[in-house]
């Protein structure tokens, strides 16, 4: 570890910037110096003080707070506890060229799961042609029977698509995962830059930094395009479980933007197969649904009976094609590690196509020859259960101790087909500013990207939401675990 | 417009109107009390805000003596109190964030604003800042909340809805207010304690409506109690009268409505009914039993809201 000092004024906020040249950093290049696409912007913040600096960050809180961007934690009270999700000034940067490769390969990806998923709920020809395990989706506890055989409206079922990428130290793009069940985030995208322009204004005059506002309309096309056959002008919604959910902020601001109403499931009923809403001058028909409540608590008749979220009877409306639902039930059959893994194959059989954007390697172990790899090498892998969420059951190799990983191996060769081996990848770093060090740092960042697809149509948002760790050495960049995130800016050229 | 969230654009107008009149009514009688011309005044004053709060009953239970510190929090920052002025802010803007997407920006922003100040504001800042210092700043909020409201809406239902959930409460309270101080005046009068005091009382009522200058201008002179009450009933042109208030709700109500013909019995039919009659009310029909008028007033508005929520709001 070696201190740059990439501006040489002594009160300036980048005096002092601790490198460790064996990360990818995304703002330094390997011999320190500062990448073409970020001179610019370090030259601004270069003159800023730290004092400067804390004014900046503390006017981006107060718009924040102010304007309720905030996420609920949940307390005892009425009212729960509201954070800001940290904030970080320094925009993460991405050249033209480099944005190209990951919108092209973002909306291949989309296409081909949406096609996966259609396969699976229909005649199942990838497994019967033997490119995928037969039990594969059937595993899953998101393979949602009740969608065998339905046809939603273009045939899609993943219309908004969050896929989540990691720059590793060869400074290649992976995908990490695909979220396509509600994959969340892009209201703090879009609040994040109505900020930055105000804070930086400069910057941006100085910058071709592609815009971003235009997803809200973009998205309501979309919403708009996958209507239930035969009706022109669509009543749309966003269902919200409502006030006391984490997310709220983003379910309102999407109905705020996209200038239609905001529903929660005790505001519908289903009447005859099709679904209304409850007005003021009496029911009104309900045609697309924007739902940010989970399978399980959309339909008490049909899954959790006991949930208040949903509407009894929805399901059978979505079958009876009255309704559209977005994003289509039962699309977490293909939002599981064990699907991951097979999604470069499943690019080239239905799109006969080369995978754009790499996944991460991943060892099977119950294949023989992945099997032998990971015994070997078990100390320089993450070791994971395929059915398992939220870190649960892995072994990180590098940090296990040696009876540990003994032991583990047990574990797995007892299992072979629960388990999964992957590279330790190492995530690229961004400077962002910590507040105790009253300086930039290296932190670990990641990217998530909004694909929207409708009938005929795919659009990927410009940017996204670039999470960063904010403990040091953390690769933990999820905001209920301290993360916090940056502006993203695709630049013109 | 969800019935639901007729709700709570109703609720919400409700609520802020509340809290306006709250900071109102108790700063008025905290300071007016300072040189009130009667011998245990602080007592007295109070008593008069708890009883207008509807707290008096529980205070006592708690508590021997009024004590200036312990009222001031009860009224102005308990949570667990749902009239105090921090629960009806509070009230205020859940119902706002319920309905974020039926109101602008500029709107939910000053609310929220609002909110941040009260509930951040601790004993330790009452002590510090004062009971004039918090009730002014409410009611600062509050008029530019109502400013958001009435520039940066579509006067539709949504607008109407807060409008007519501000103008019952208003109405609603200056009826309160007037019950209230017309029992403490037959009070003294029983007690022949003098005109003076009967003054106080009568201006006190009209500064806690924030009447007493445009009655002045009015009338042309210092009101006496029956022009106060004529002016705070029948007035059309001051907007904390209930004539003036009955009016707009009438208005409003019409506006939402899709009834072309109102017939006895329906809610436009009521209102309107109530509205008429205070319009062509004279001052001797109140006056033959104004405590049993005003009782009755309250009555009338109290089932006017119920009649309302059933009507658009029950889902």
């Amino acid at each position: 570890m070696t201190d740059l000092h990439p501006v040489d004024s002594k009160n300036s906020v980048f005096s002092t910037y601790p490198f460790n040249k064996v990360l990818f950093d995304e703002v330094f290049k390997e011999d320190g110096k500062i990448a073409r696409h970020y001179l610019k912007v370090l030259k601004h913040f270069g003159k800023l003080s730290v004092e400067d600096y804390k004014k900046l960050d503390e006017f981006a809180k107060i718009t924040f707070f102010n304007q309720g961007v905030t996420f609920a934690v949940y307390s005892d009270t009425l009212k729960g506890v509201e954070r800001i999700f940290p904030f970080d000034l320094m925009p993460r940067i991405i050249p033209a060229a480099e944005w190209d490769h990951i919108e092209r390969g973002v909306i291949q990806r989309n296409k081909a799961i949406n096609l996966f998923l259609h396969d699976m709920y229909h005649e199942r020809k990838i497994m019967k042609d033997g490119v995928v395990p037969a039990d594969l989706v059937f595993t899953s506890n998101f393979y949602n029977r009740e969608m065998i055989g339905v046809n939603p409206p273009g045939g899609i079922y993943t219309h908004i698509c969050g896929t989540d990428l990691i720059r590793h130290k060869d400074g290649e793009y992976y995908v990490l995962e695909d979220n396509v069940r509600c994959p969340s985030g892009v209201s703090y995208v879009l609040s994040n830059r109505e900020t930055m322009k105000k804070v930086f204004s400069n910057l941006f005059l100085s910058h071709d930094v592609k815009p971003i506002d235009d997803y809200p309309e973009q998205l309501l096309e979309m919403v708009k395009s996958v209507a239930p056959n035969g009706i022109d002008d669509p009543t749309c919604v966003v269902m919200s479980p409502g006030i006391y959910n984490s997310a709220y902020y983003e379910h309102s601001f999407l109905a705020q933007s996209m200038g239609i109403q905001l529903v929660e499931g005790r505001d519908l009923f289903v009447d005859k197969n099709f679904v209304y809403m409850k007005t003021i001058y009496g029911p009104q028909r309900v045609d697309v649904i924007y739902r940010r409540v989970d399978d399980d608590f959309i339909d008490p008749l049909v899954y959790k009976p006991d949930s208040y979220l949903g509407v009894p009877g929805i399901m059978g409306a979505y079958k009876a094609g009255n309704v559209t639902l977005i994003n289509a039930p039962g699309t977490g059959a293909a939002d599981d590690k064990a699907v991951y893994i097979y999604v470069p194959q499943i690019i080239r059989y239905y799109l006969n196509e080369e995978p754009i954007l790499k996944n991460v390697h991943t060892y099977r172990c119950e294949i023989e020859e992945d099997f032998q790899y990971v015994m070997d090498n078990m100390k320089n892998l993450v070791v994971k259960p395929v059915d398992e969420s939220g870190g649960y059951g892995i072994l990180i190799g590098s940090k296990a101790k040696p009876e540990e990983i003994e032991k583990f191996k047990k574990v797995v060769a007892a299992n072979r087909r629960k388990y999964i081996a992957q590279p330790i990848m190492s995530l690229s770093v961004h400077s962002t500013f910590i507040e105790e060090e009253e300086k930039f740092e290296q932190r670990h960042i990641d990217l998530r990207t909004f694909c929207l697809m409708g009938r005929n149509k795919q659009f990927v948002l410009k940017g996204g939401l670039s999470r960063v760790a904010l403990t040091r050495g953390s690769l933990v960049v999820n905001s209920s675990q301290g993360g916090g995130s940056k502006d993203t800016w695709v630049l013109g050229e | 417009m969800l019935s639901r969230i007729a709700n709570s654009l109703f609720w919400m107008g409700r609520y802020l109107e509340r809290a306006d009149q709250s900071a109102r009514y108790i700063k008025v009688h905290y300071y007016s009390a300072l040189d009130a011309p009667l011998a245990s005044k602080q007592d007295f004053i109070f008593e008069s805000i708890l009883t207008m709060l509807g707290l008096d009953e529980e205070y006592k239970k708690t508590s021997k003596n009024y004590q200036a510190e312990k009222i001031n929090n009860l009224i102005a920052l308990d949570e667990s109190n749902y009239v105090s002025i921090k629960s009806s802010v509070i009230y205020a803007r859940e119902n706002a964030r319920g309905a974020r997407d039926s109101i602008s920006s500029e709107l939910w922003g000053a609310i929220n604003k609002f909110y941040h100040f009260v509930n951040g504001f601790t004993e330790k800042d009452m002590e510090k800042e004062g009971i004039y210092y918090f009730t002014d700043k409410v009611m600062e909020n509050c008029s530019i909340v109502a400013g958001y409201i009435d520039n940066t809406l579509l006067h539709d239902e949504t607008w109407s809805l807060i409008r007519l959930g501000i103008h019952l409460e208003r109405a609603s309270q200056t009826t309160r207010v007037m019950y209230s101080k017309v029992k403490d005046i037959q009070k003294i009068e029983k007690q022949k304690l003098g005109k003076s005091i009967e003054s106080y009382h009568c201006v006190t009522m009209l500064k806690s409506v924030e009447a007493f200058d445009m009655s002045r201008i009015y009338y042309r002179a210092v009101p006496n109690i029956h022009d106060a009450l004529e002016f705070l009933t029948l007035n059309k042109d001051f907007p904390k009268s209930i004539s003036y208030n009955l009016n707009h709700i009438n208005t409003n109500v019409n506006k939402i409505s899709t009834l072309k013909n109102a017939e006895s019995g329906t809610l436009e039919f009521e209102i309107g009914k109530m509205n008429a009659a205070f319009n062509f009310m004279t001052m001797e029909e109140i006056e033959a039993d104004t405590l049993g008028f005003l009782e009755n007033t309250l009555t009338q508005l109290y089932e006017m809201g119920k009649e309302i929520e059933r009507k658009y709001m029950s889902y």
